[in-house]
């Protein structure tokens, strides 16, 4: 199975030469940077990126073979717990931990708050995530990516929310999930999505294409580029809900690249053991022998809410659209 | 004849070198009449599926993750058999490039495990964080003589698009010496690989000689720091980003994300002189 590239299930293999985003996105000499900006993307892939709100947990995700780490001032859950407004954070903050690692430092921007990716990009993130953990904004408008060095990752529902980000410049896909729950059930549910409107759409003619570009509300050649790929033309990281390591390996199996674990790892047990065992997962996602192996004795897991007996005025992800 | 060429999938981008390697196997078998090879590729995550392997790509990821993983999954001790004792073709591409070093600095905080292989010294993001990656034309003098036969002369001698990503430098040559780095090992902030003696039925086949220098990024000069003069003049003759030694090639950028398959070919093409020149002795 794991070297079976014509793998039914779901077509995981992303072509080097998507087209998607170039046209717009042209530096002085009339080059395009957005293979550099996925680029990144790509050698992000089959690993774990962590949610840190300082230093000392920055080391220790890098220790656990982090790829990358998000900077935020709360976790998720913390955020959910507390309320109030959740902004970018501290630029001192984010700056320390760029100083204690050595892999890239993601962080986050609120929804259509272009001032604050300016502010991040100056400080020289790795990659912004414009992301619904945060209070929107902008009531209408999403930041528009193409200008930025920076790269962005940005969440996503369905496919036609993902396009729509994709069409602005984000270099890199997340699912939304639903973040701080612990609960892996809405991560499923936006990959599982997102990966039947693509099958239905690899069937389709062009007039039905253009129809359901019309319905989905998503540009026309993007779909007709996804739906040739069979797969989203950029990276396309899970999520939202990734508590353990069979969540992890959950969806890489479903078909992800890779995994953001946000409140999973540091509202949990012991933190660095569940690190470790997550990027495991993620590695070895098709063999459940080292799967079981990880999976043991890692601790209390995060308590968890479920998001069956949310409101939904307490969902994040409706944020965004 | 089956070749077996395997790309290591603990992290980073190993599809788009499975991709890369499909096409420059069509490529290599137009090339050749009559050709009786068969070429296998395959992800690599675990020790069985290394020994299956004639040949290896260590891609582009964050050295620091591949590191580790591989140390977990108990591979590290595998892959430096693979390449230290059996010298096998090996090719790293930017994280792997790291990995296949004899000494790196500006890793993490307590260093990182390297599998060596190579007599360099990396530098780990030398340009710079992901605002500073880029893309540059890069004349690389091997491809032009690896394409004079018959091959489209202009195919050959276009500059090759290259992509670096918070890319390290090869930054120092370093002598050949039995056992570990010494000196290296003394510089404060750079980590050693350990050492491992090349196996005997081997070394008739193998020869080890020093670094060559394969290809060089010019004018570029502005990041290299200042701490010696012996680095600062070769960093006036431009940074170096690609490698070879015995059976140990390395590049600090990114071929696989081109969708230009000329040095998959050129490598192919190695790999194949490699496993003939064995089988002859």
């Amino acid at each position: 199975m794991i070297n079976d590239h014509s793998n039914s299930r779901m077509a995981t293999e992303l072509p080097t030469r998507t087209t998607n985003g170039d046209a717009t996105s042209q530096n002085a000499s009339g080059e395009s940077n957005f293979t550099v900006k996925t680029g990144l993307a790509r050698m992000l892939k089959g690993g774990v990126i962590m949610d840190v709100v300082n230093a000392e947990q920055a080391k220790i995700a890098e220790e656990a073979g982090a790829v990358a780490v998000m900077a935020l001032e709360r976790v998720p859950a913390d955020i959910r717990a507390q309320g109030g407004v959740a902004r970018m954070s501290d630029p001192k903050m984010i700056k320390e931990i760029m100083a204690a690692v050595t892999i890239p430092v993601m962080a986050k921007a609120r929804i259509g708050h272009f001032v604050e990716c300016q502010i991040l990009e100056a400080i020289g993130v790795d990659y912004i995530d414009e992301s619904e953990v945060l209070t929107p904004a902008d009531h209408a408008h999403h930041v528009e990516k193409h200008p930025y060095s920076v790269p962005f990752v940005c969440g996503c529902r369905n496919l036609g929310e993902a396009l729509r980000r994709i069409s602005e410049g984000a270099a890199m896909i997340r699912t939304k999930g639903e973040a701080g729950t612990g609960d892996v059930v809405e991560a499923v549910r936006h990959m599982r999505t997102v990966t039947a409107e693509i099958s239905r759409a690899q069937n389709m003619s062009d007039a039905e294409l253009r129809i359901l570009a019309k319905d989905i509300q998503a540009p026309f050649d993007l779909l007709k580029e996804t739906a040739k790929l069979g797969r989203l033309p950029v990276v396309n990281f899970a999520a939202g809900g990734i508590a353990t390591p069979a969540d992890a390996a959950l969806m890489m199996q479903l078909g992800c690249d890779g995994v953001f674990v946000g409140s999973g790892i540091f509202k949990s047990g012991d933190a660095s053991k569940r690190a470790k065992a997550i990027v495991q997962a993620v590695t070895h996602y098709n063999d459940p022998k080292v799967l079981a192996a990880v999976s043991e004795d890692l601790g209390e897991a995060m308590v968890g809410l479920n998001v069956s007996s949310m409101e939904a005025k307490d969902k994040m992800q409706g944020r965004g659209w | 004849m089956d070749i077996t060429i395997g790309v290591l999938a603990l992290q980073g981008a190993f599809n788009e070198h499975i991709q890369l390697l499909r096409e420059a196997g069509q490529i290599v078998a137009s090339k050749e009449n009559n050709s009786q090879k068969k070429w296998i590729f395959k992800e690599v995550r675990t020790e069985a599926e290394l020994t299956s392997c004639d040949a290896l790509i260590i891609p582009g990821g964050e050295s620091t993750a591949i590191s580790l993983v591989a140390q977990r999954s108990n591979m590290l001790e595998p892959l430096r058999h693979f390449v230290k004792v059996t010298r096998k073709p090996t090719w790293g591409t930017c994280a792997g490039l790291i990995l296949l070093a004899e000494a790196a600095n500006q890793t993490k905080r307590g260093g990182q495990e390297l599998i060596g292989g190579l007599d360099v010294r990396v530098n780990r993001n030398h340009f710079g964080r992901q605002v500073e990656s880029f893309q540059a034309n890069l004349d690389l003098p091997f491809l032009q003589k690896a394409d004079g036969d018959g091959q489209d002369v202009e195919t050959s001698q276009k500059p090759f698009r290259a992509i670096f990503i918070r890319a390290p430098i090869v930054e120092k040559l370093l002598p050949r010496v039995s056992g570990i780095q010494q000196d290296e090992a003394k510089a404060e902030e750079t980590v050693i690989a350990p050492s491992r003696a090349m196996d005997e039925s081997v070394a008739k086949d193998i020869t080890l000689a020093d670094v060559e220098i394969m290809g060089v990024l010019p004018g570029r000069t502005a990041a290299v720091k200042d701490d010696g003069m012996e680095e600062k003049l070769d960093a006036e003759a431009g940074d170096i980003i690609a490698v070879r030694q015995a059976n140990v090639f390395g590049t600090s950028f990114h071929p696989e994300l081109t969708g230009d398959p000329r040095i998959h070919v050129w490598w192919l093409e190695q790999v194949v002189e490699a496993i003939g020149r064995r089988k002859k002795s």
